[in-house]
């Protein structure tokens, strides 16, 4: 009892020093462990489960899940670790992104690792940087789509902020500073090689493909021109720009021209023509914040080498017949070489509008951050909608949750794809 | 030793004359040079406070140049490193390393998500944004009052209470153009950086619109700095890291 007395007794004192303590530590900042050093290392490992509902109508189904066992349902683990290093030496520096990927459902397993970058860069003075190695550039202003990203893989829409892989290339990076209306001005010319062994998904090997881009900033407005020599792929050029019209209003867009693009065509018998055209894409964006602080992004686009409504229908008919056939059949060996082809890439067809909200803060927690995408064909009116919540409030930890629901007739772009609905979650720690 | 001798010219020539009208302006000019060099690097901390008292906190190393050229390059916590803020007078960007192109952003958002939006974090001098359109003495301050010199500026109003001895600011209340205020800073802890140097060393900002909630802005390493107008384009934004020594 007295012990217990005397323990009572001694609160305020406690409470008086650790409030003394915390009072002290509140603010401090050293800055000595934020020194530059000779070799840094970071990145992120991330666990996220996916559930496929999947659309066993669709044409893309069927053709992706051909030979397997038929499901209504799927459930995916993928683990991810990425690493990115940076080792410095004098006027030169190595850096480098891996990315490895272990993913399992029930139906198969798969593991992935790759250099996503690595290349060596020298910096002789502050406007002139020379590069060598694989490396990831990222060209165009749009959001969802790069219709000027000439030497660049295609983003995912869906995850637009991603890394992504890039190509051993040389490169260089010029900048002046004129100075007056024109306030920048940067030259980036690059140079992809392709050989059988090398960028070999770039496209034909046995060309430099020599490209550039020409950047400027004039009288506040970004732009760019941009530009790919003949070689593993078609010759193309374009432009993008992107400006502030108010404080919280910014605008962008890009044009792009692909002279001579090959575009396989298909019937729904199976007779596939290859079509030489020159093809123009384009994207018009906005992205508008409201004094509640919620941003809006949308986004127009035009996909010139994209099938039409019309064309992608006979592509449905095909895989219809194909599979309404006793299999295997021939009509199905080209419905499927297609789908793996350019009926199946994700977003084949021509227009579609992307729109996306997102309120950060929201409900009075802070870095609680629901908002909502959604992409719609314009051309058959199918679309997907994908509700989101984001938390970063623990230290280095993203946790998101996403529903994507996708909605569409038969023979429509998000009515034929392979699932009709994803739920998916995952947690990402930083180091 | 300078700033000293400027302080006490500009303290003298306030004096001197009964016939003298404050200034506002030139109170101005001196707070921007007394807060900041026109061109230096320094460490910052910001610091969120939830009403839980949870905190999150971010490092940033910054380079300004002249009046209007802002970098700022996050080292940490790891979730954000490498992401570097680009502001040339209001227009304002954002690289990510994972994206590898930088965005264009908005004064009024917040890069971090904190009670701090972007034109905090990458605040250029006030004489760059503002007009002054009254000065008043208040006992031993002055009572600044700023209205934007474009609609394009974070705040369309400003009151500023500044120490007459030390020509710094004391208080800022910051408003919206409909009237509404929307947060108030509070600086404290004058410190000597050193090379001429003494500002204070922390800003605390509270909102009526984020109620309970607090963010603390610290300062290290303030020092005066040269840098090509090289650096302040994205082109370069995803290599800012080699500038640090």
């Amino acid at each position: 009892m007295k012990r217990r007395r005397r323990g009572w007794s001694s609160w305020p004192l406690v409470l008086l020093v650790a409030a003394v303590g915390a009072r002290a530590d509140e603010y401090s900042f050293d800055v000595s462990q934020f020194e530059k050093k000779p070799f840094e290392l970071n990145g992120y490992a991330e666990l996220k489960g996916e559930d496929f509902a999947l659309n066993r109508d669709a044409a893309l189904y069927k053709l992706n899940y051909y030979g397997q066992p038929q499901r209504e349902s799927l459930t995916r683990a993928t683990e991810t670790l990425e690493l990115a290093g940076k080792l410095r030496q004098g006027i030169g520096s190595f850096d480098f992104r891996t990315h490895s990927a272990f993913q399992q459902d029930q139906l198969a397993h798969d593991q992935d690792n790759r250099f996503y970058e690595a290349a060596l860069s020298l910096r002789p003075k502050a406007g002139v940087t020379l590069e060598a190695g694989k490396r990831a550039l990222s060209w165009g202003k749009g959001y969802a789509f790069n219709p000027i990203g000439f030497v660049q893989r295609p983003k995912d829409p869906n995850d637009p902020q991603l890394a992504r892989e890039g190509y051993v290339m040389a490169d260089g990076d010029f900048i002046w500073n004129p100075g007056g209306a024109l306030q920048t001005v940067a030259l980036t010319p690059v140079l992809l090689p392709v050989t059988s062994d090398v960028n070999s998904d770039f496209g034909a090997s046995g060309h430099p493909n020599p490209a550039f881009k020409l950047y400027a900033l004039y009288r506040d407005t970004d732009i760019d021109f941009a530009w790919q020599g003949k070689g593993s792929r078609p010759a193309r050029f374009g432009f993008d720009f992107a400006r502030n019209l108010k404080t919280n209003f910014e605008i962008h867009g890009e044009w792009a021209r692909i002279l001579g693009a090959a575009k396989p065509v298909t019937d729904a018998m199976g007779n596939v023509t290859t079509e030489l055209s020159n093809a123009t894409s384009y994207l018009l964006g906005l992205r508008y914040l409201t004094e509640g602080n919620t941003t809006y992004i949308a986004e127009l686009y035009h996909n010139g080498t994209g099938y039409s409504e019309t064309e992608a229908d006979q592509f449905y008919e095909l895989v219809d017949a194909a599979f309404a056939q006793p299999q295997p059949n021939p009509m199905l060996q080209k419905a499927l070489a297609l789908g793996q082809g350019s009926y199946g890439r994700p977003f084949a067809g021509r227009n579609y509008f992307y729109f996306r909200a997102q309120q950060p803060d929201a409900l009075g927690i802070v870095y609680f951050q629901p908002s909502v995408f959604a992409m719609l064909n314009l051309d058959d009116r199918s679309f997907q909608i994908t509700p989101e919540l984001l938390y970063t409030g623990i230290k280095n930890l993203d946790l998101r949750l996403r529903l994507y629901l996708l909605h569409g007739e038969t023979s429509t772009d998000f009515g034929e794809k392979p699932n009709s609905r994803k739920l998916e979650l995952y947690a990402r720690y930083y180091f | 030793m300078r700033m000293r001798l400027s302080l006490l010219l500009f303290g003298f020539l306030l004096l001197a004359s009964p016939a003298f009208a404050l200034d506002g302006q030139q109170i101005l000019q001196q707070v921007d040079r007394n807060l900041e060099p026109e061109s230096y690097e320094s460490y910052r901390k910001l610091i969120d406070i939830q009403p839980d008292g949870s905190r999150k906190e971010y490092v940033l190393w910054t380079a300004k140049k002249g009046r209007d050229k802002v970098v700022a390059l996050f080292l940490s916590p790891a979730s954000d490193k490498g992401r570097v803020t680009l502001r040339l007078g209001e227009n304002m960007w954002l690289y990510m390393p994972s994206v590898g192109k930088p965005i264009r952003i908005t004064s009024l958002q917040s890069v971090t998500g904190s009670v701090f939006n972007n034109a905090d974090i990458l605040r250029i001098d006030y004489t760059a944004e503002y007009d002054v359109e009254g000065a008043e003495e208040q006992g031993d301050r002055y009572l600044l009052t700023l209205k934007a010199k474009t609609g394009d500026v974070a705040y369309d109003r400003l009151k500023m209470w500044v120490d007459k001895r030390h020509l710094l600011p004391v208080t800022i209340e910051c408003y919206a153009a409909s009237g509404l205020l929307l947060k108030t800073l509070h600086f404290k802890d004058i410190k000597d950086f050193g090379g001429g140097v003494k500002r204070p060393a922390t800003l605390e900002t509270d909102s009526p619109l984020y109620k309970g909630y607090k963010s603390v802005m610290l300062w290290s390493g303030l020092k005066k700095a040269s840098f090509p107008d090289e650096v302040f384009t994205l082109n370069y934004l995803p290599r800012v890291e080699e500038l640090r020594k």
